[in-house]
């Protein structure tokens, strides 16, 4: 069971009615895994994806496009790779560029936010039949957890949904980085003496009842208590806690909800966690856009490039893959109310560490960034890559709990094999 | 018909004996073909669950029909009942409460994807809960939800199609799998391999979609859902890239009964509607209008306006509505939908029963007749079953009441799950039959409002400020305050931060809040106001244009924030209310979804069963489970635990039919006199904790 992250309780009710009960016996029920023989060379151990909730301008960020009306008002400023030039709103991020790819060439299909979320975040296209699991629950049912802490940590809100692998494949969310998940301890009041207790009580209880009624379906929620309680008690807990962080780190990466989730994203990989997601909103700016992004880069670029800095310091970066995605971009041309609407066929991420060769673009927009006119990406392509650089096989085959054949990344997906020099 | 009106008169009371005999007879019915049905299939020697006994149904079909475990009266109250009668008795208090449109608004929100941020989202959330308030029959709920046009706001069934932006080839997806129990969106894109479904099909009945348009109006600012003259529907699809494409013609997919033959059940079902429209007639006028519409099924014509009347509309908005007809084209009536929403309903279209009739047992027993509800490929596992559920689901209007009273009457709805001991083979093929009953966990909402019953967590338990304590918060404190704070405060969401230093955090526990929504005041036809936000706007956008506000405003002068832990003073004193009404689903991380509460973005979503860390972190150390734990004086527990009317093994018995309905075995009790033994308050805070997290209050008898 340890060549998958995901915890060892899930036991759909579907599945359960599906298979037989000596198959649920004989193996565990999470492992929808199939045989596969591919071999694919992997740096990379860890992902931070920082998700850019609402379409995140393109020009405005790593697709800037000096000289022209789509500008806007943002210049374009020379960064630590040569020949490569970001808006101006990240100028310390810009000093991390010989770490950073960047592509501006993804090809998107979906110009709505749900549908344009869901494939930047699956891979797939919405299907009626059928929910695919997030990119963090791909890769932690593929990559076994390593110690205490969840192998999935979503940051300031939630990851996509774990689809057919189930809630154990989900994430664990944490909602205000740096503070006390209050779940995380007995309730106040409660001394860890009487929380003990309270809990041998509860599984003298159980015990009882299971020993009269079915002990299957009880099982995997103890498990999930028993997990659950491991975690409370666990010291690599404390890694939640930025208050030991010094002052100075704190403002370094800006003392805002995204410059601690960075933070603490650093702090998790080097933990042990195998996929951090870091959300942020705010970047659907169909009006006012400019001041909007320059407030978003006032808190984004002291956390990037902190983050990048010191997983570089650290010897951490080649083995994390940091990936900076939206669901869509934005129109190149501003709209009467100062703003840009939605544009998924042609925006930008940015990409670094895991094994990607920094300093480089992948693919180029026209000269107004409307169109890719080199190197298209499919934003399934982006999912292949995180793949391939973990060493996970992106064409192999798993079964939903209905016993369907799905591929863990969408059909025709090829990794962006330039990124990795 | 409420127990209560056996008092009033004895006609009524002949009445109730006659529909109590009866009543039994269907469930006993039940039980005898679902019997025949495993025979058939040469079932022998499964190993039948032993009944559950009086206490454990009381729990099983409160939980079922109302969402929460029963209260200490209704135990007693129940108790009293005469023990041959108390079930019946039971049913009838139960489906004719409150509770029940609350927790089956649940299942149709599930069904329907019912969902509040969606335009018309709230309403349509109200419309569902007052129809099944109203025992609306099913077929007409049905009728309303696919041939509505107008605005959420004088025609709340609207939100269906406005919730899928009234996309033709969503809206067939969905008429299939939500009213029909079929999957036929793959066949969108291309003809299934193993389907019988063909993409031609998929178009044809997307089809009846195809004239339907949204129009946003900039008076109003409300989005109609209306009919143009064009057909959107064009064969072939656009993907084979053809040379020209054609408009196509509607055609209902589904083969029909036959129908020159009228059985029992559809003449039963003529004779209802016949009386009902009769008995009304005389009364209400409006109303028998509605009724004729329900009876004229097969007629096909119905006059123009008899529409708007079908659907509910209040006089004034019915006026209004035929102004803006006149006027222009906002709010025109769907001759297409209107022919499909009588196709799919009528009763000669099997589909349409037995989807209902599969999902219900699905959810009240554990396991449909087919699996996935929503796919249908012709064969369900007990035939005569589905049938007979079939033929008297039509016979009795299509009345959900009926069906659940039906079904939770039945000896195999009442068997308990298998123990251990017997072989898990065995167990399997026992429960396959519904020989023994299949473990089911209440869902998040009921699991939410069962431990806030259990805790009297509905009102407040303490005095005021005896639970006074401090807390560390981080707050946000703005590191230049701009002098000119004063004019942007009506629009800064940092209104509070020179009172109190401090934005909006979230606070701990949040994730277990609920503010329950107005459903009266949202079901109210209103045309000039809209008591739900009309334009769905993205948070995202709410927060980008906060962004843009907040540089704005302060010309260029960028605030900049650090955090502060300050100490707050807090009552711990809080009160719950029940997760029933609340806006649908609740935010992603909120105890609801985290106990599987789906999003409803995607058709084919269920809910998840499965248990996970994050739950048992929930219950383990969450707050409903700790305040309900926790004894307070204003509870009745609390006078047995200290003073003069101290009772440790009253206490002890009273928390258990509390929290698990039932007694507690000698050993329990003699286990809860140590847990009391050194401090009765926190003894009792711990046994009833215990009770709350053990897997028996979970999981349903």
């Amino acid at each position: 069971m340890k060549d998958s992250g995901c915890f060892d309780y899930q036991i759909t009710r579907r599945r359960m009615l599906q298979v037989s009960s000596a198959s649920i016996l004989g193996m565990p029920v999470a492992r929808l895994i199939a045989a596969s023989g591919r071999e694919v060379a992997a740096k990379a151990e860890h992902v931070i994806l920082f998700w850019n909730g609402g379409g995140m301008s393109h020009v405005d960020t790593w697709d800037p496009k000096p000289g022209r009306p789509v500008q806007g008002e943002f210049s374009a400023i020379d960064t630590s790779a040569n020949g490569i030039q970001i808006s101006s709103i990240f100028p310390s991020l810009a000093k991390q560029m010989h770490n950073c790819a960047l592509i501006r060439s993804i090809a998107g299909t979906n110009g709505a936010h749900g549908r344009a979320t869901y494939e930047l975040q699956t891979s797939y296209n919405m299907d009626p039949s059928v929910i695919h699991p997030g990119l963090g629950s791909v890769v932690v049912h593929e990559k076994n957890r390593l110690g205490d802490l969840p192998a999935f940590i979503s940051i300031n809100g939630q990851a996509a949904k774990s689809g057919y692998f189930g809630q154990s494949c989900a994430a664990y969310f944490i909602g205000e980085p740096g503070e006390k998940d209050p779940y995380l301890s007995f309730p106040a009041g409660i001394t860890n003496v009487r929380g003990n207790k309270r809990l041998d009580l509860l599984a003298k209880m159980n015990a009882r009842s299971t020993k009269k009624t079915g002990a299957l379906d009880y099982k995997a929620t103890d498990t999930a208590v028993k997990e659950a309680v491991s975690l409370m008690k666990s010291p690599a807990l404390k890694v939640f806690d930025l208050k030991n962080e010094k002052p100075e780190t704190l403002a370094r990466y800006g003392d805002s909800d995204f410059g601690r989730g960075a933070l603490l994203a650093r702090n998790l990989v080097e933990t042990g966690v195998r996929f951090v997601q870091v959300n942020r909103g705010g970047f659907d700016t169909h009006s006012n856009n400019f001041p909007a992004m320059e407030n978003h880069g006032l808190e984004m670029d002291p956390a990037l490039a902190s983050l990048i800095e010191d997983l570089d310091a650290s010897g951490k970066l080649s083995s994390t893959l940091v990936l900076v995605l939206s669901e869509f971009g934005r129109t190149p041309r501003i709209n009467s109310n100062a703003g840009r609407d939605h544009h998924a066929r042609c925006f930008s991420c940015l990409v670094a560490g895991g094994g990607v060769k920094g300093g480089q673009v992948i693919g180029a927009s026209d000269k107004d960034a409307m169109e890719p006119v080199e190197r298209p990406v499919k934003p399934s392509d982006i999912h292949a890559t995180v793949c391939h650089a973990l060493g996970i096989d992106h064409e192999k085959e798993v079964y939903t709990p209905q016993d369907r054949p799905m591929v863990l990344v969408r059909d025709g997906a090829e990794p962006v094999h330039e990124l990795f020099g | 018909m409420s127990f209560l009106s056996v008092i009033r008169s004895t006609a009524v009371v002949v009445l109730y004996l006659v529909a109590l005999s009866s009543f039994s007879v269907f469930s006993a019915e039940l039980d005898k073909y679902l019997s025949e049905d495993n025979m058939d299939q040469g079932v022998i020697n499964v190993i039948n669950g032993p009944m559950i006994d009086d206490l454990a149904y009381l729990r099983k079909a409160t939980i079922d029909v109302i969402g929460r475990i029963p209260k200490i009266d209704e135990i007693q109250e129940y108790q009293n009942w005469p023990e041959d009668r108390r079930r019946d008795m039971l049913l009838d208090r139960l489906l004719d409460g409150d509770g029940y449109a609350d927790r089956w608004t649940i299942f149709f929100s599930d069904l329907l994807r019912v969902r509040s941020r969606a335009e018309g989202g709230n309403r349509l959330l109200a419309y569902v809960h007052k129809s099944i308030e109203d025992k609306k029959p099913w077929d007409k709920m049905a009728r309303e939800l696919i041939a509505a046009s107008g605005s959420s706001g004088n025609m709340p069934s609207v939100g269906f199609l406005l919730a899928d932006d009234s996309d033709p080839m969503t809206m067939a997806g969905a008429t299939a799998q939500v009213f029909l129990g079929v999957r036929m969106a793959c066949a969108q894109c291309h003809n299934h391999p193993f389907d019988k479904w063909r993409q031609k099909q998929f178009y044809e009945l997307a089809s009846f979609f195809g004239k339907t348009k949204q129009v946003e109006s900039r008076m109003s600012k409300k989005t109609y859902v209306t009919e143009g003259n064009e057909m959107k529907v064009l064969w072939p699809p656009e993907r084979k890239k053809p040379k020209e494409r054609f408009p196509v013609e509607p055609k209902f997919p589904f083969p029909m009964e036959d129908s020159s033959v009228k059985p029992d059940y559809m003449q039963r079902l003529m004779a209802l509607r016949s009386g009902r429209a009769l008995a009304l007639n005389k009364h209400k006028e409006s109303e028998a209008l509605d009724a004729l519409i329900d009876s004229s099924v097969g007629k096909q014509a119905l006059s123009s306006g008899d529409t708007l009347s079908a659907l509910s509309v209040s006089r004034q908005s019915r006026e209004d509505i035929r102004k803006l007809d006149v006027k222009g084209d906002l709010y025109r009536k769907s001759a297409l939908r209107k022919e499909l929403s009588e196709q799919v309903t009528r009763p000669e279209n099997r589909y349409f029963a037995r989807n209902m009739v599969n999902r219900v047992w699905a959810e009240l027993m554990g396991r449909g007749f087919y699996e996935p509800v929503d796919d249908f490929q012709g064969e369900v596992t007990h035939l005569k079953t589905v049938d007979y559920l079939c033929n008297e689901f039509i016979a009795h209007g299509y009345d959900l009441s009926y069906l659940i009273r039906t079904i939770i009457s039945s000896d195999a709805y009442a068997k308990a799950s298998l123990g251990p001991d017997v072989a898990l083979e065995d167990s399997e093929s026992s429960r396959a039959v519904f020989a023994s009953g299949i473990k089911r966990r209440m869902i998040s909402e009921v699991l939410y409002d069962s431990v806030v019953i259990a805790g009297h967590l509905l009102d407040y338990k303490w005095p005021k400020g005896a639970n006074v304590r401090q807390i560390e918060r981080r707050v946000r404190v703005p590191l230049d305050p701009d002098p000119n704070d004063a004019d942007e405060l009506e629009f800064d969401l940092e209104t509070d931060v020179k009172m109190e230093s401090k934005k909006a955090e979230p606070r701990p526990y949040d994730l277990e809040q609920v503010i329950s929504l107005d459903f009266n005041q949202l079901v109210k036809s209103d045309l000039d106001r809209d008591l739900v936000q009309m334009k769905a706007i993205s948070d995202e956008e709410i927060e980008a244009k906060r962004m843009a506000e907040m540089v704005r405003k302060k010309k260029s002068v960028r605030r900049r924030y650090k955090y502060e832990t300050v100490l707050d003073e807090v009552d711990d004193n809080p009160k719950f209310s029940s997760s029933m009404r609340m806006s649908t689903p609740a935010a992603p991380t909120h105890f609801l979804r985290v106990f599987g509460q789906p999003s409803r973005d995607g058709l084919g979503e269920f809910r998840e069963h499965s248990p996970s860390m994050r739950q048992a972190l929930m219950m383990l150390n969450g707050k409903a489970v700790h305040e309900a734990s926790r004894v307070g004086p204003y509870e009745p527990l609390h006078d047995l635990l200290v003073g003069e009317t101290i009772n440790l093994v009253k206490a002890i018995e009273l928390a258990y039919l509390e929290i698990l309905t039932r007694s507690p075995s000698e050993e329990e009790l003699s286990e809860g006199k140590m847990i009391l033994k050194e401090s009765p308050l926190n003894g009792m805070a711990d046994l009833r904790w215990v009770l709350l997290n053990s897997h028996e209050f979970r999981y349903l008898p």
